[in-house]
């Protein structure tokens, strides 16, 4: 599939999860997204797997506590400065596990562009605005090389028989991981300017030709959106 | 009209020493001159303001001047000697832009303004030169170093360049894999520069040398005369190995012993099976072999890094590994820190050990201040500080030139006896030149390519 379209079906999978007003909707689309990830290699995918997991199971469990609503409590707890009584209703459940399944499905959808998608085409599709789309495929490319340079580190400090654990530890490793970032950022620069990045005139590779598959896609994108708005 | 004429040449980096002082040379349409001298002689910065990229992207003092095809480079931006000229760097991963191979090659090319219908038949044609056709569809995240490295060959001479500028492209590749792409580097009828570290490597493909001293040119002449005058002048750049003869009998304490061990990163596809290695405290044991044989895996290994997931590792003693391109690993802020990281902060013991690396004076500089020469031997001070029974290096040589790598080697001679010493390299001559016996791996003969088998021991 080209990747525009295939662009245009996580597109329409996000907004039809943040159009739909039921929850068993929003957990389909993103169960749907979470198989969809499963095609990708193994060791590239776990991390935005827990990444997207972590984050929704945390606002599930933090939702109730700060929201207010409904009167049906199944628990009453103390009464805290500030936040005021504690307590955890039938109908508070209820909105954050929509709210979880809402912000997995849009995780999800990230971790599929980024696993699935053929950044290179995506940069290739863009006519206009080439170097924010560049700029978007590099900063995608950013995630697999800091976590090859995280590991670099940690090894080459263990090496050392300096032992890299606990949460504090592992913070202290960003700052020279960000600087490592920067000088490969600096490399890189002068590689692209050495191969004519920036020359006028540029050209691309012709896109593939359309196929009934893309054209399936694009339309399954309108439809998802309209039925997020209309029924989900 | 010559390709190349460089007048007076003299250039320094914003803040930096003259890199480059009154150079002057002309190179001729097919030539092949290989430009050999230490770190910091002058040698990048010469393919740098070969490309233009000096003093356009790194800024600086540029007096002289350097035509490429009859144009100034201190007119033309690098973008637009692109395609006349084309540049490999050091490191591949650090020239990689796209995520797929073919549309990385076709980077390039659409850069030009090749017309679109050429773009893939063109890459895919330089893929094909390189030998790297099979690889077309890969996703770049997923080469070896070797493979990714012809990759970027592919790239530049995709523009059917007539200069090719090479810097130390073969150093982080196997002796096969090396000779394989200097052979398809120069086989295609460009002019090309090349800067190396390994002289033996590239010497035959050559038809002129330039040594650099002090970012001077101290010789320019063909390659005969060449070879005669760094036997005479500069013994270190000499080519022919020199082997030791075995001083160590292999019968100290017993320091760290592999038994049929065996390692996989993804289940089912081992990437070392059934091997067996004993390190013994007085002896030094190079570990050779191709391109993913399974050399960094072992390092791993016996330096505690990795669990073996069949067989036994016992380690008799405190181990240290000096990981691949160590320069780009520090975490602190001053030298003298980097290294008391090992030592719980111990800044005498810090400062004896970069002393004896040559670095007393830098204690109090930031690591990434230093040259890249000078951040190797930081890394070797941060790991040599904490006095291991079991020193494991994985390719300490690798962009060092000769007469730090000889003075490395003696270091580690000095040393031998108060340790066991496991060097992975790609170095002949380092190799030959340093190590009591050196145990060779090949790839295995499965379909994958994947296992190995120790195949010779030598002691």
């Amino acid at each position: 599939m080209r990747t525009a379209p295939a662009l245009a079906l996580l597109a329409a999978a996000v907004a039809a999860s943040l159009l739909a007003r039921h929850t068993l909707s929003v957990a389909a689309i993103a169960l749907l997204l979470f198989l969809l990830c499963l095609r990708a290699p193994r060791r590239r995918r776990w991390p935005y797997l827990v990444g997207t997991g972590v984050s929704a199971v945390a606002l599930f469990v933090v939702t109730p506590f700060v929201e207010t609503l409904g009167s049906h409590p199944l628990w009453t707890g103390p009464i805290l400065p500030v936040i005021g009584q504690l307590d955890v209703t039938h109908e508070e459940l209820a909105s954050a596990l929509f709210q979880a399944c809402r912000l997995a499905a849009v995780g999800l959808a990230f971790a599929a562009y980024a696993l699935l998608l053929d950044h290179d085409r995506l940069l290739a599709a863009a006519g206009f605005a080439r170097r924010s789309v560049l700029v978007v495929a590099l900063a995608t490319r950013l995630v697999p090389t800091l976590e090859r340079d995280a590991a670099g580190l940690v090894d080459s400090l263990r090496g050392r028989g300096v032992e890299v654990e606990g949460a504090r530890r592992r913070a202290a490793l960003l700052s020279p991981l960000l600087a490592g970032s920067l000088e490969r950022g600096l490399n890189l620069a002068e590689a692209m300017e050495a191969r004519g990045y920036g020359r006028a005139g540029r050209t691309r590779v012709p896109p593939p030709p359309w196929r009934l598959v893309d054209r399936l896609a694009l339309v399954g994108a309108a439809v998802l959106t309209a039925l997020g708005v209309l029924w989900l | 009209m010559a390709l190349v004429q460089v007048d007076g040449l003299t250039f320094a980096y914003p803040a930096g020493p003259q890199a480059l002082r009154g150079v002057s040379l002309r190179i001729e349409r097919g030539e092949v001159v290989l430009l050999l001298g230490n770190s910091g002689s002058g040698k990048t910065t010469l393919l740098r303001a070969l490309g233009g990229l000096v003093p356009h992207f790194h800024g600086g003092r540029f007096e002289g001047r350097v035509e490429i095809d009859g144009r100034d480079t201190r007119t033309s931006r690098p973008a637009d000697l692109a395609g006349t000229v084309a540049m490999l760097f050091q490191d591949p991963e650090e020239q990689v832009v796209l995520t797929r191979v073919s549309r990385e090659v076709a980077f390039g090319l659409e850069n030009m303004g090749t017309p679109p219908q050429q773009i893939l038949p063109r890459a895919l044609s330089a893929l094909a030169a390189v030998g790297a056709a099979q690889l077309a569809d890969r996703p770049v995240s997923e080469l070896s170093g070797g493979e990714l490295q012809r990759v970027c060959l592919a790239s530049a001479l995709a523009l059917e360049p007539q200069l090719l500028l090479l810097d130390e492209p073969t150093s982080q590749l196997d002796p096969d894999s090396a000779e394989e792409l200097l052979e398809r580097a120069t086989e295609l009828g460009s002019t090309v520069v090349l800067s190396e570290q390994r002289p033996e490597r590239v010497l035959a493909a050559a038809t002129r040398v330039l040594f650099f001293e002090a970012g001077r040119v101290l010789l320019d002449a063909p390659v005969d005369r060449a070879r005669a005058w760094l036997d005479e002048h500069r013994p270190a750049w000499s080519t022919e190995p020199r082997l030791v003869t075995q001083r160590d009998e292999g019968t100290g304490t017993l320091l760290c012993r592999l038994r049929d061990v065996a390692y996989a990163y993804r289940p089912g596809e081992p990437v070392l099976e059934a091997f067996d290695l004993e390190l013994r405290r007085g002896e030094i044991v190079a570990l050779a072999g191709p391109n993913g044989s399974g050399k960094t895996t072992i390092a791993k290994l016996a330096a505690g890094l990795l669990e073996p997931t069949a067989g036994h590792v016992e380690r008799m003693g405190r181990a240290a590994l000096l990981l691949q391109d160590p320069g780009r690993y520090v975490v602190r802020d001053r030298a003298v820190d980097e290294v008391a990281l090992g030592v719980g902060g111990d800044h005498v013991r810090a400062r004896r050990a970069l002393a004896d690396v040559g670095l007393a004076g830098k204690e109090s500089r930031h690591p990434r201040d230093l040259s890249s020469g000078e951040r190797e031997r930081l890394a070797l001070a941060s790991v040599l500080v904490t006095e291991p029974d079991l020193l494991v290096l994985d390719e300490p040589t690798r962009g060092v030139d000769p007469e730090r790598k000889r003075r490395l080697a003696a270091s580690l001679r000095a040393d031998a006896s108060r340790r066991a010493t496991l060097v992975v390299t790609h170095d002949d001559v380092f190799a030959t030149s340093v190590a009591d016996r050196i145990v060779h791996l090949e790839k295995g003969s499965d379909p994958e390519g994947l296992t190995l088998t120790q195949a010779a021991a030598r002691g």
